[in-house]
């Protein structure tokens, strides 16, 4: 292998080699970074007013969408989506194009600091190879029960070998967890699956061939899942087929961005959501004239009607059109299932599904089928698996706590307890890239690359219809003093010696990666084979990763869901008021969205507010309580209170408020800190079946401040609504 | 077609034109909303925020904005369609006769208007007569904003401004701006064809935010040519026009919902 062959003769070779031949791969260390010079002294490989494009994977949400980054004399100018991957066939989302907004972010940390006091800004710099001395000491000088791995969301090359070190020196696991996971209700989804179809697996909702859509608060236009193949089959189901236009229910108590796409917006009472499922289960195998499962037969129709707040004749209409769909389906979302009684709804919903006998056929639901280097499915851990690591840090269990790819302070309710906890950990190490909460209660900050100047591989959990493993590549050169968190294990681990050193004798992370998907090489069903793994490398590369051809979805038993028995009872709902509490992944910004400026000046897709945090409150019940447009309330819940202005939203119960997630930060850099409040921190510590947090079971009290007005920035006019502005006319 | 728009009685000549060169066609019946065009856009084509404040006085650059209305109240309430606004690229664009110093020009190659940066003197009245409300004033010199920048070695560094697209003029204060169509895009694919010795085929450049859009609500393409995909999608039964009472023949045909 030769290190001298500069990177874009590589390229070429790869592209002309033919895919049985070996290509020189020019995969040496100082050929794996592009270099990043300035105008008047341009590398070799670019040419003057051409673009130099690479695929990688997008790395906002952990859906593992496919990009190609158009490059130009070493900067990032632009991301398109990768056209081959089969998650996002070349789309994008707003979160995706700004991923740029990340790379070239004011506040990013430009190199490894100590901090003598937590929480103080002021930091010293250190050298890497301090750094990874301190890594070294610390996976060497503490009792492997004792040492953390706490990561986010995406099951990737990072996860890989973190849980290979872990296990190496005998560490408990590394524990994935993000609060998109949370809002999604993932857990609650998988154990659903895993109770109904004896396996541990995300159902995959094929939409895109259905006729019928019956989501229950289903999120799957913003954040659900995997928002980009979601959004592709909503628009097959609409437009795919010219012979009919599919029809779309969906049931939720206040008008998400989703249910303003339905044809029909059922704003059932929050917590009912199982037992709408199972009056409608009845009501279609009676209109089918089948034999009624168990759990539907007794079901008492009239008394779930009056207890979702939704009238008899509705609930008819919906289960006749559902009888008469060739292809219903049924979807259950977060909110629904981020409740005591989620488990059991998630159930039901996914039994309803197998009434309408639609497992395995176009249209309904199936498995989804596993990454090509995993054996079994890697969720990201439950609410409740979080406080058991909580407990431990409490309990002095936990020595040293590595964090990196979430912001648990952000990312989970205080009242889960995990600021005391930190507290009580002796050694904090962060990977950030930013300057979030976590990384500024970190007693040492040993920033990653950004994901654009990063190697790696993710696997696909859910949205394509076949196994996928996406792959990720820099795309320009590091702009700061950061290093890849993956060689700084790596490299700490050989400072460290022993067990380590041997379970992971990798020069770098790229050798390590290539050892995990070693077994692809010569697979012969996937989007390329190779001859050996140097050339399989520079294809997976090129590509953007490596996929099966065909689709592989496996088809749950409808005998298993039926024979099963479910029973729904109604959901409790915690602390004293009168309102239902509604809090929802912000559709724009997502869960780290908040310090990419562009991001935040994306209108609200439904109230376009923009820069802020709102409550949205009905008008009616807002004129009762005498407030108006942009007056500050304080939202008081059993786990803490909030204040934050209102707007009034014609499309939400009169018995519910709802507010988006997302702002609020403290830290996280010049856009984000300081602008709008975190909803989150009103949630109390209840769990459903699964261990999923209840995020949607708290009932809140509201109190106006009076005199206090906080003016919105919106895109829509407020002239002439609810009679602003013309009071002088 | 040669026709001079700038020229008086270009009108009648238009008329016989009206498909124009370049057109779109925007399906309502599976756009989301989700904004992926709007932030494809500001990529693109180096548009700048503009902060909350400015926000709220409705400064934001956005050459393609998501609009939606409600219909009715609770629980009866709807919302209408998501429906992306932008630049209709008028035949007869009620923002060209206005501009005292022809910075907002019919192209002649393109038939699509042009906003000529370095002519415009910021009088603003083709804002003011654009029925469309898609055209924006830079206010600020919002990009050079201190507050987006870092102190290195005593000298202010914007990192953002790696981003820039070296296609695309950036903007100074004083200048209005609106949606082109991607030119840039469309000069390079020309530029492509030409050098190959062939047309630009259909499909063969999209702007950046149907390129982006998830749901492919947005559809690009010659008006022109009756094989291509958009100029068959512009006569679905579905197909409007926004204020096309107002002669301005749009190049940009929406498809309702249903």
């Amino acid at each position: 292998m030769s290190e001298n062959i500069s990177r874009r003769d590589f390229l070429k070779l790869a592209t002309v080699g033919a895919a049985t031949t070996a290509v020189l791969t020019g995969c040496g260390p100082a050929s794996r970074y592009i270099k990043r010079e300035p105008y008047m002294q341009m590398p070799e490989y670019t040419y003057n007013g051409l673009s130099t494009y690479y695929a990688t994977t997008c790395r906002e949400c952990a859906a593992g969408c496919g990009l190609i980054v158009r490059t130009m004399q070493g900067r990032a100018i632009k991301v398109e989506g990768n056209p081959n991957n089969p998650v996002n066939l070349g789309k994008t989302c707003a979160r995706g194009q700004a991923t740029l907004h990340g790379l070239y972010n004011p506040d990013r940390i430009t190199g490894p600091l100590q901090r003598t006091t937590r929480g103080e800004a002021a930091t010293e710099g250190l050298e890497w190879d301090a750094a990874l001395q301190v890594v070294g000491d610390a996976l060497n000088n503490n009792n492997p029960d004792e040492v953390a791995f706490l990561m986010g969301m995406a099951p990737d090359h990072l996860f890989d070998l973190v849980s290979d070190l872990a296990a190496s020196i005998g560490a408990p696991a590394p524990l994935r967890y993000g609060v998109l996971s949370m809002f999604e209700a993932r857990a609650t989804l998988v154990k659903a699956a895993e109770d109904l179809f004896g396996q541990a697996t995300l159902p995959f909702f094929d939409i895109g061939n259905a006729d019928l859509v019956l989501s229950f608060s289903a999120n799957f236009l913003e954040t659900w899942l995997s928002p980009i193949a979601y959004t592709r089959g909503f628009s097959k189901m609409r437009r795919g087929n010219p012979k009919r236009r599919g029809h779309f229910i969906q049931f939720e108590s206040r008008m998400s961005q989703t249910a303003a796409k339905s044809d029909e917006w059922i704003p059932i009472k929050p917590g009912t959501e199982g037992l709408v499922a199972l009056a409608i289960g009845r009501l279609v195998a009676e209109a089918k004239g089948g034999t009624v499962p168990s759990s539907f037969e007794n079901v008492n129709l009239e008394d779930i009607a009056s207890l979702a707040d939704v009238s008899m004749e509705t609930l008819e209409h919906i289960a006749q059109l559902v009888a008469e769909a060739e292809s219903p389906i049924m979807i259950p979302g977060g909110s629904a299932l981020g409740l005591n009684n989620g488990l059991q709804t998630a159930e039901t919903i996914l039994t309803l599904n197998a009434i309408v006998d639609n497992f395995g056929k176009a249209g309904g639901v199936f498995f989804s089928p596993l990454s090509p280097n995993e054996d079994e499915i890697h969720r990201p851990a439950s609410s409740q698996e979080m406080i058991e690591l909580i407990e431990k840090m409490k309990g002095g269990g936990v020595k040293v706590l590595f964090v990196h790819g979430l912001n648990p302070l952000f990312e989970l309710p205080k009242a889960l307890g995990f600021e005391d906890a930190l507290a009580s950990v002796p050694q904090v190490i962060s990977f950030a890239t930013f300057p979030d909460e976590t990384a500024l209660q970190a007693d040492y900050v040993f920033p990653d690359h950004h994901p654009l100047e990063s190697w790696g591989y993710q696997r696909v959990a859910t949205g394509a219809e076949q196994s996928v493993l996406s792959g990720a590549q820099p795309v320009v050169s590091p702009n700061y003093d950061t290093r890849a968190t993956a060689d700084v294990l790596l490299a700490a681990g050989q400072l460290a010696g022993g067990a380590v050193a041997q379970a992971l004798p990798f020069q770098d992370e790229i050798e390590f990666m290539q050892s995990k998907f070693a077994s692809l090489v010569s697979q012969v069903d996937g989007s390329f084979s190779a001859p050996e793994i140097n050339t399989f490398s520079a294809y997976f590369q090129q590509h953007g990763g490596w996929w099966k051809k065909s689709a592989e979805l496996a088809a749950p038993s409808a005998s298993d869901a039926l024979g099963k028995s479910i029973v729904v009872e109604q959901a409790q709902f915690a602390g004293e008021g009168e309102f239902f509490f509604h809090p929802f992944m912000s559709p724009t910004l997502g869960e780290a969205g908040a310090n990419k400026p562009w991001l935040q000046e994306l209108p609200d897709p439904t109230t376009t507010v923009m820069w802020n945090t709102w409550v949205e409150m009905n008008p009616e019940t807002a004129h009762e309580l005498h407030i108006e447009n942009d007056d500050v309330i304080k939202i008081i819940s059993e786990a803490g209170e909030v204040e934050a202005p209102v707007y009034l939203y014609p499309a939400i119960r009169p018995d519910t408020i709802a507010m988006p997630f997302g702002q609020g930060h403290t830290a996280y850099g010049r856009y984000a800190a300081g602008r709008g409040v975190n909803p989150i921190n009103l949630l109390g510590s209840h769990f459903n079946e699964a261990g999923d947090l209840a995020f949607a079971g708290m009932k809140v009290r509201i109190e106006k401040i009076e005199g206090k007005k906080q003016l919105l920035s919106r895109l829509e006019s407020r002239i002439g609504v609810y009679n602003e502005g013309l009071e002088e006319h | 077609m040669s026709i001079d728009l700038n020229l008086v009685g270009a009108k009648g000549a238009i008329a016989q034109e009206a498909e124009g060169k370049w057109g779109m066609v925007i399906d309502q019946d599976v756009c989301t909303g989700c904004q992926a065009c709007v932030a494809a856009c500001a990529m693109e084509n180096n548009l700048s925020f503009v902060g909350e404040e400015d926000a709220g006085y409705g400064r934001t650059q956005h050459w393609i904005r998501i609009e939606r209305f409600w219909e009715g109240a609770y629980p009866e309430v709807k919302s209408t369609p998501f429906q992306p606004m932008l630049c209709q690229q008028c035949g007869s664009a009620p923002c060209e006769p206005v501009c005292p110093v022809f910075a907002s020009v019919h192209s002649q190659s393109q038939d699509i208007n042009l906003q000529v940066y370095n002519r415009c003197v910021g009088t603003r009245y083709c804002a003011n007569n654009c029925p469309y409300q898609v055209r924006q004033f830079n206010y600020r010199d919002y990009h050079l904003d201190p507050i987006h920048a870092n102190e290195v070695d005593g000298q202010l560094v914007y990192p953002f401004h790696n981003q820039f697209n070296p296609d695309v003029t950036v903007r100074r204060r004083g200048v209005m701006e609106k949606c082109t169509f991607c030119i840039q895009r469309i000069h390079k694919a020309e530029d492509t064809a030409k050098s190959q010795g062939r047309e630009v085929v259909d499909g063969e450049m999209v702007p950046a935010c149907a390129q982006a859009c998830p749901s492919n609500a947005i559809t690009f393409g010659r008006l022109d040519d009756p094989e291509s995909l958009v100029s068959q999608m512009a006569h679905d039964e579905r197909g409007f026009k926004h204020l096309e009472e107002l002669n301005t023949m749009p190049r940009i045909t929406y498809l309702k919902e249903g």
